[in-house]
């Protein structure tokens, strides 16, 4: 229609010499829901593989087969991992499919006892209702990567920790999508009937909080907690240590905050420059094991990653918050 | 024959009625909150309406509200250099309240019965240790002050029968700022006082949860819910309420496995209602209703959530965004009472 071209021009024009505004369908559409259904998608593939492997080998299964489809479904859980409202936060399923970290053992403890105990409480409604520190994905790492030899059979615990974990995957997308769906919800902020969000920027602030929220994660948890203490290094308290995926892990969830950022607010350059920056640094940090926070040169470079992300942090706050009209909690950020 | 000067003499000598809460329109609750740049202390009414708004020097923390007169003691926040009695009837600030030398105001207060005591929670500067100030209320004269037997009290709550718990924080801090300086030792307890002040009981937590602030009270039953502040390693999940009777050890109640990171180590508010016990978090933008028995009945979700009373079957709550909201019972969800561009600071405060 060529006629209509100078029309669509003109509206490009003034959408692109306007102020910076916020779109939060983009963020929704293009990010949140995707993740969540390739999180879903990868946790149902890795649930079919593991059943033909379970049902070729006789029950006697080789947990070594079953890592790339832990892999896989664990990088797909990165994208979303932070996204910790709605659907993610109710019934505790965040923690369900990843509990960490854990400085008391709970996860180890509490499945030890699954290992150990009566076969019937790994029933699929059953195991539903044990601990969320024995499920999930901390869960299938400590039976595909154990650091002693398991003290029984670990694979039928191994084959209803999967099955469950793909169960939590599908229930968590189909609260996001649908009629009665999250997204809906994020999307009709301020309209009749939507009692959760009573306006959009409420809508915006709560999306916001979960980038300030992920960014928090990663530097005081992800990387401050084997960074421990100046002369005072925790490696044993990295995550996925067992499965060699410590920086991986940061730098999917890096990647996907940023995603998240662009399309919300595009304009937002000098954020997007500071993740990527952040993202370049993690890309090159070699510590599957985050061994290095122990050693003066490597620490020196987790130190910096860590200082890119709070940068990143900090300038997120400075230019996206005043666009958004959203700030950090007037209470949550007070305390007493 | 009646002179004009008669007149008057005898109008003064009358006993006029006081004014009383009615006379401002019975509000329910008192609830600071920030307006624009502006800092306010509203009465509200049962169904979220605000009655009276009169302006604070600088950010509130909590109020008490004398129980017959309408009268507000309004708190600044902790380090606190000023507390000012409100008249809810004029708007007028009745008194300025500066806590003596060396002693700092720490964002609560309570009065007595009869209203002829105001009790303030008190930190000697240096070093925090606990005071409640006691203050008379006919002139708000300073008339004495009693040792709470721990450091950095906040809350407290008076028995029916005129004894005192004590929230003892344990927090130490600096005298300058809220710099918090002696995490590693602290422990906080709660102290039971007589109604003449002297220390009775006190309960502290076991060893391991030292790091684990007392710090907001709601009367339950013989003696008081508590809500905690965990100040330890945010990955270790800990109890953030318990429940103490005087004379018993104190009960600590876990949340329900997969909510134990919900409320990220911090109750702010505490109320108790109809058999049920809720805290809320801001920062965790939650609030959890529990059973008396401490066994896990509801969460809410909503972003900056903190003050919370008692109304009807179960809860009022506000937030930083402007939100009242009606927690009716552990099966229904939050309802919206009422929103405007109020940011709702920690707690409100029922009247009477």
């Amino acid at each position: 229609m060529p006629r209509f071209r100078p029309v669509h021009m003109a509206l490009a024009l003034i959408c692109a010499a306007g102020p910076a505004f916020a779109d939060l369908k983009q963020a929704v559409d293009t990010v949140m829901l995707p993740g969540f259904a390739h999180f879903a998608e990868s946790a149902a593939a890795f649930e079919a593989e593991a059943e033909s492997h379970f049902r070729e080998t006789g029950g006697k299964c080789d947990p070594t087969a079953l890592r790339p489809g832990f892999n896989k479904t664990f990088d797909a859980w990165m994208a979303v991992s932070w996204l910790r409202f709605g659907p993610s936060e109710e019934e505790g399923r965040t923690l369900a499919i990843r509990f960490w970290p854990d400085p008391k053992g709970l996860g180890a403890k509490a499945q030890r006892g699954l290992l150990l105990g009566d076969k019937a409480s790994l029933e699929p409604e059953l195991f539903a209702r044990q601990s969320v520190a024995a499920r999930g994905l901390s869960g299938l790492e400590r039976l595909l990567y154990p650091a002693d030899p398991p003290e029984a059979d670990p694979c039928p615990l191994l084959r209803a920790t999967v099955k469950d974990l793909a169960r939590l995957a599908l229930e968590m997308e189909g609260g996001w999508t649908g009629d009665q769906g999250f997204a809906r919800t994020l999307l009709t902020a301020g309209k009749d009937g939507n009692p959760r969000y009573l306006s959009r920027t409420e809508a915006l602030q709560s999306v916001f909080t979960q980038l300030m929220g992920g960014l928090e994660f990663i530097a005081d948890q992800r990387l401050g907690r084997p960074l421990g203490e100046e002369g005072k290094p925790r490696p044993e308290r990295a995550e996925a240590r067992a499965s060699g995926r410590a920086t991986r892990n940061i730098l999917l969830e890096l990647q996907a905050i940023r995603r998240l950022t662009a399309a919300l607010e595009p304009d937002a350059a000098g954020t997007l420059a500071a993740l990527d920056r952040a993202i370049a640094e993690a890309g090159k940090l070699d510590q599957p094991e985050m061994a290095g926070v122990s050693d003066p040169v490597q620490r020196e470079k987790i130190l910096l990653l860590q200082r890119y992300v709070r940068a990143a942090r900090a300038t997120a706050l400075a230019e996206m918050a005043p666009v958004l009209g959203v700030g950090l909690g007037f209470n949550s950020q007070d305390g007493d | 024959m009646a002179t004009r000067r008669g007149f008057l003499a005898g109008l003064a000598s009358l006993s006029l009625p006081v004014p009383g809460w009615a006379d401002v329109g019975s509000p329910a609750w008192l609830a600071a909150g920030k307006m624009g740049e502006e800092y306010v202390l509203h009465g509200l009414r049962e169904d979220g309406e605000s009655l009276f708004s009169i302006a604070l020097p600088a950010r509130g923390h909590a109020a008490a509200a004398h129980p017959l007169r309408p009268e507000a003691v309004a708190f600044a926040r902790r380090p606190g250099v000023f507390a000012i009695v409100l008249d809810c009837f004029t708007g007028a600030v009745r008194h300025r309240l500066t806590p003596p030398e060396g002693r700092q105001f720490n964002g609560h207060g309570a009065f007595s019965a009869d209203g002829a005591l105001l009790m303030t929670s008190e930190v000697v500067a240096e070093g925090s240790e606990g005071r409640i100030g006691l203050w008379e209320t006919g002139g708000y004269r300073r008339i004495g002050e009693w040792e709470t037997g721990g450091i950095g009290p906040h809350d407290m709550k008076r028995l029916a029968d005129g004894r005192l718990i004590v929230a003892n924080g344990g927090i130490q801090t600096d005298p300058t700022d809220r710099t918090t300086l002696n995490l590693d030792t602290m422990r906080s307890n709660l102290a039971l006082l007589s109604p003449e002040g002297e220390i009775l009981e006190i309960a502290e937590l076991e060893p391991e949860l030292h790091q684990n602030s007392m710090r907001h009270l709601a009367l339950v039953g013989e003696g008081v819910g508590v809500a905690l502040q965990w100040q330890g390693d945010p990955a270790e999940p800990v109890p953030l309420l318990a429940r103490w009777e005087p004379g018993r050890a104190i009960r600590l109640f876990e949340a329900a496995p997969e909510e134990i990171f919900t409320m990220k180590g911090y109750a702010g508010s505490i109320a108790a209602n109809q058999g049920m016990i809720a805290i809320s978090s801001p920062r965790g933008g939650a609030v959890m209703v529990f059973g008396e028995d401490g066994t896990p009945l509801a969460t809410h979700y909503r972003a900056d959530i903190c003050g919370l009373a008692p109304l009807e079957k179960g809860f009022v709550a506000s937030d930083g965004g402007g939100g009242l909201w009606t927690l009716a019972g552990a099966e229904e969800p939050a309802r919206p009472l009422r929103h405007s561009a109020i940011s709702w600071d920690n707690h409100m405060v029922t009247i009477g």
